[in-house]
This record gives structure tokens, C-alpha cells and sequence, in this order.
């Protein structure tokens, strides 16, 4: 997979379903019936990733939400939305 | 490799409809955490050995929530397996309104008929008598249970249940994790072990019970009289130092659904079995636990936080 720039729009893979608790999200890959649990920031991006938006509109939404410093937040959205596509739970727009 | 192709040398001769030929009329009832369940079309011998398999589980007549029909199959309907250094896992065709099994010398399939109050299971097998013949039925009882408890909100775990004073203890964790080892420590000291496989946990007003089930592994009683605790606490056994860290509601809740056979590799059911596992999950508390070779893990149990 291309390394995921902020231009990219990225959704939830079909076989996904995810459920947030507390602030996590626990999240269930049918197809491999891989369960994973993701953090906050995590499952904001899950939240996000609704095929319409791009990463940099992520990147967008969440540094109101978060104290981080801006480049420092947008290099972890980008790293994590390539971990969550690595990982199948996220596809890009084709 | 399509359904049922590793089991069944006709795959598309799999049954359609719960029909076939009996191999009798006997019948038993069992009181398994969902049920009872009535397993019906029996031989004498068939109904004779699930007695024996099954014990103070039996009972005769009375009202059965979920059923199990049984059905002659040829021999030839099934491969020959070389199950050395294999592991067996069923094949499961999940669709909206039921389910197929395909295993070694049994086809099974779960229904949920529109309009009934029930579900009904059925089972085609060549098996018919002895150890063949209960592994067939408590391999297909095993995938109905699971189903029948999702139906009422609640789960099959793959886990080792603990029980003592009053109160179980839930152990996960993946085969090798320690489970059968947590269990002997625990029976060391005078803890009772439900079973070291498969245990049931069931909704009660605000908390959680865990209730036998006759699916053991090397440990638990298989065909006692049913039991059931309050639930304390779920432990995630993992390797490493001694260490007892709490687990949030959501680690709580990727455990089970990680731990619950069957019905989590159904995509019919996956919101279900999220929504039934949420409350169990919010219900308890739940901890990760490391303990060492030797550990005195029932005392270990006992002290933890409530």
C-alpha cells in the first residue's frame, strides 16, 4: 500500500464492526475474527473514517480536540491510519 | 475450500430441511445452561450412551426450550480424516436464518424457523453407538448451546471457570495460556473448577452468573448436576511476571468476544453477540493476571479488589 498522505479518504473495511466504551473502541475483523481494542485517538479515526472525509480532515477535527502539538498529531494520524489499513480494519476510496 | 468440502465427499448433498430417517424413537432431555434440550430420533444404544455420557444431566420429559434432532447418514457420506497432528475445527456456513456444521462423521444445521418459539438443531450421523457417537452429538450440542445462549442475551465462553465461597472467577485466554494449569492450582486448594473448556455466563438483574457446562477439557465435571455462581470477577490469564492490572471495559469486552466460539466468526450475528457481551463486560470487573509456576492462585482469586 502508497503511504497515506492527508489527501487520502480512507473508510471502514466491510467486515467491520466496532463498539466505543468509555472512550475505546473495541473492534471486530469478521473476516479473520480478529478483535482488537484501540485508544481514544484510535477510535476517534474510526469514528472519522467514514469514506467522505480525508485523513487531513481528521487531522482537522481532532487537533481541536487534543493539546498536542499539530505536527506531532498529524504524523500520529497518519502513522496510525497506515497501521489500521496494514491491518485491514481500513481501506482507501478507490 | 468451500463448505463442508474437508468433511463431507458430496458437499452439495448437504440436507435442506431437518428430514431424513431416525435411527429411533427414544429420546433425552438435558438440562444444559439454555435449555432444557430435548435430542431426539435415538436408538436404544444412542439414548443409552448419552445417559452415560451426560449423568445427572438427564431428565426425562418435561418442557425442552431448544431441540436436536437426530438422522441416520451412510458412512460414505463422510471422508476419512488423518487426524494426526491436526486440529479439529468444525465448518460453519452461518446465513441469516440458520446455520450448517460440517465435521468429522456429523452435518448439523440450526434453524430459526419464522414464527417459532424455538430453535431446532438437527444432526445427520453414521455414528451409532460409544464415543463416536457422543463426541458427534456433544460436537453439535456444543455449537447449539453457544447459539441458544446468544438467543438469551447471553454466552458460551472459552474459558476455565473457578467457583468457591459462593463465587466464580472466569479465567480467558487462548490455548497455552493456562487455563488447565490456573484450574489444577486452583483445585489444589479446595476451589471447585466448573470446567477448564467451555463455561456459560448468563444475565441476572444487574450482575453476571456463570453456569456449568458438561464441555469439559482435562478438568470439571462433565455430567454432574448442573451448577451456577454469581460471577466476581473475569481474569485474562497472560504470561510474565506475577502482576494483577485492571482491564478497561473494552480490553473486558475484546476478550470475550474473542473468546466465544462459534457464533464470533458469524457476520449474522456479530451485532448480537456485541450486544449481549457490552453488558457482561460492564457488569464485572476484569483483570489482566500473570502468576508463577506454583502460585497459590485460588488464595490469589479471593483478594482481589471487588
Amino acid at each position: 500500500m502508497n503511504a497515506i498522505t492527508p489527501a487520502a479518504v480512507l473508510r471502514r473495511c466491510p467486515d467491520v464492526r466496532y463498539r466505543r466504551i468509555e472512550g475505546e473502541a473495541v473492534v471486530l475483523r469478521q473476516s479473520t475474527a480478529e478483535v482488537l481494542v484501540l485508544n481514544e485517538v484510535g477510535a476517534s479515526v474510526l469514528d472519522l473514517a467514514d469514506g467522505e472525509r480525508s485523513v487531513g480532515d481528521w487531522i482537522e477535527a481532532l487537533a481541536g480536540e487534543y493539546a498536542a502539538d499539530r505536527e506531532t498529531l498529524a504524523r500520529d494520524i497518519l502513522d496510525f491510519a497506515a497501521e489500521l489499513a496494514e491491518a485491514g480494519v481500513l481501506e482507501p476510496l478507490e | 475450500m468451500s463448505f463442508g468440502a474437508q468433511f463431507l465427499r458430496v458437499p452439495d448433498l448437504f440436507p435442506g430441511r431437518p428430514a431424513g430417517e431416525d435411527w429411533g424413537d427414544r429420546a433425552v432431555t438435558l438440562s444444559i445452561a439454555g435449555g432444557p434440550c430435548l435430542v431426539s430420533g435415538l436408538s436404544a444404544v444412542q439414548e443409552r450412551d448419552l445417559r452415560e455420557r451426560f449423568g445427572g444431566l438427564c431428565r426425562d420429559g418435561g418442557e425442552a426450550a431448544v431441540s436436536l434432532r437426530v438422522f441416520r447418514a451412510p458412512a460414505g457420506d463422510f471422508r476419512e480424516i488423518d487426524t494426526r497432528g491436526w486440529e479439529y475445527t468444525l465448518d460453519l456456513d452461518p446465513s441469516p436464518g440458520g446455520l450448517r456444521v460440517a465435521g468429522m462423521r456429523l452435518m448439523a444445521r440450526l434453524d430459526w424457523p419464522a414464527g417459532a418459539s424455538r430453535l431446532a438443531g438437527a444432526l445427520w450421523t453414521c455414528e451409532a453407538a460409544g464415543e463416536e457417537w457422543t463426541s458427534v452429538c456433544e460436537n453439535t450440542l456444543r455449537v447449539l448451546t453457544a447459539y441458544r445462549l446468544l438467543e438469551l442475551g447471553g454466552a458460551m465462553i472459552h474459558s476455565a471457570g473457578i467457583s468457591g465461597e459462593g463465587e466464580g472467577y472466569l479465567l480467558l485466554g487462548p490455548s497455552g495460556a493456562g487455563k488447565t494449569t490456573a484450574s489444577r492450582l486452583c483445585l489444589e486448594e479446595g476451589a471447585t473448577v466448573l470446567s477448564d473448556d467451555l463455561n456459560a455466563l448468563v444475565r441476572e438483574g444487574d450482575g453476571v452468573r456463570m453456569v456449568k457446562l458438561p464441555f469439559t477439557g482435562d478438568l470439571g465435571d462433565r455430567a454432574g448436576a448442573p451448577a451456577t455462581v454469581p460471577l466476581r470477577a473475569l481474569l485474562r490469564l497472560a504470561k510474565g511476571p506475577e502482576r494483577l492490572r485492571p482491564l478497561s471495559r473494552a480490553e473486558a469486552l475484546a476478550g470475550l468476544v474473542a473468546a466465544a466460539p462459534f457464533v464470533n466468526r458469524d457476520p449474522w450475528r456479530r451485532e448480537a453477540l456485541l450486544d449481549a457481551l457490552q453488558p457482561l463486560a460492564a457488569a464485572v470487573p476484569a483483570w489482566e493476571l500473570t502468576f508463577p509456576r506454583g502460585a497459590r492462585l485460588w488464595s490469589i482469586l479471593k483478594a482481589i479488589p471487588r
